[in-house]
């Protein structure tokens, strides 16, 4: 069984999905066990989502114009 | 050749067109995804809006060398990384930069270390702002923030990254895992400052 060193490296791997089947269990078998583990990776699911949605910025509109104005213009 | 007669050139042409109509407003559609990945590649708004201007302008002139079917964003985001790169970014590289990281526990230690009492991870994430996240980005080095960004940010797969970034799936891998780990850093950093 891992420890919480171990958990630590394998979290992103675990996160994305690259560990082995095996890896996945042994992983997993921790994480019931091991509360300490557990908040951690809850906690980056969480970080994941924020960060991806904290990043948006709308495009301007004036830019959008801008690029359908590089079209070839139609005969 | 010589058999070649008007006709079959008109219907060419024709064709031509409207292969040409239908990339240019597939291009389009992407313009919002295209503006997001590069938003964070480059420092401020005009640079990314610039640098989305001169993609789309060679998207829409080498667009014949575009396969249809084939992952039109990522073609996309081929070309703009490879226009960011052009555009100066090899005088600010420096290849031995090695930035400090620290573990991936690291953020949720220093930010539930300054809490008061035990909040729940999901209270915990809120202790970091929008800016927190932004400006994080903005200091994770060159090469790593590509791959955050197209990754974490774009949804590109590890193999669409490693094409637009022309690099092996291996490197992609590493420098997002390393990558991560400087963004949380320096997230904590500007959350809760750094260590004394």
């Amino acid at each position: 069984m891992c420890n919480c060193d171990e958990c630590e490296q394998w979290m992103q791997p675990y996160m994305d999905r690259v560990l082995t089947d095996a890896e996945r269990a042994e992983a997993e078998t921790h994480l019931n066990e091991c509360t300490y583990c557990r908040k951690r990776y809850r906690f980056e699911e969480h970080l994941r989502q924020f960060v991806h949605q904290a990043v948006i910025e709308p495009m301007p509109v004036e830019l959008k114009q801008k690029l359908a104005d590089l079209r070839t213009p139609l005969m | 050749m010589s058999e070649t007669t008007r006709e079959p050139d008109a219907r060419r042409l024709a064709t031509e067109a409207r292969d040409r109509v239908r990339f240019e407003e597939d291009a389009l559609a992407l313009s919002d995804q295209v503006y997001r990945v590069a938003r964070h590649l480059v420092g401020s708004r005009e640079e990314a809006e610039d640098l989305v201007q001169e993609t789309y302008a060679r998207a829409f002139r080498s667009w014949r060398s575009f396969t249809p079917g084939t992952n039109l964003r990522a073609w996309l985001l081929r070309i703009l990384t490879n226009l960011n790169i052009d555009r100066g970014r090899r005088v600010q590289r420096q290849p031995d930069q090695q930035p400090l990281e620290e573990g991936d526990y690291f953020l949720y230690n220093r930010l539930e270390a300054t809490s008061d009492g035990v909040p729940d991870e999901e209270r915990v994430v809120q202790r970091l702002s929008q800016n927190d996240v932004v400006s994080a980005l903005s200091e994770v080095p060159h090469d790593f923030r590509d791959v955050i960004v197209l990754v974490d940010i774009g949804d590109f797969t590890y193999a669409d990254a490693a094409q637009i970034l022309d690099v092996p799936v291996g490197t992609v891998m590493s420098r997002l895992h390393r990558g991560r780990r400087i963004l949380k850093k320096a997230m904590a950093e500007s959350a809760v400052g750094s260590e004394s």
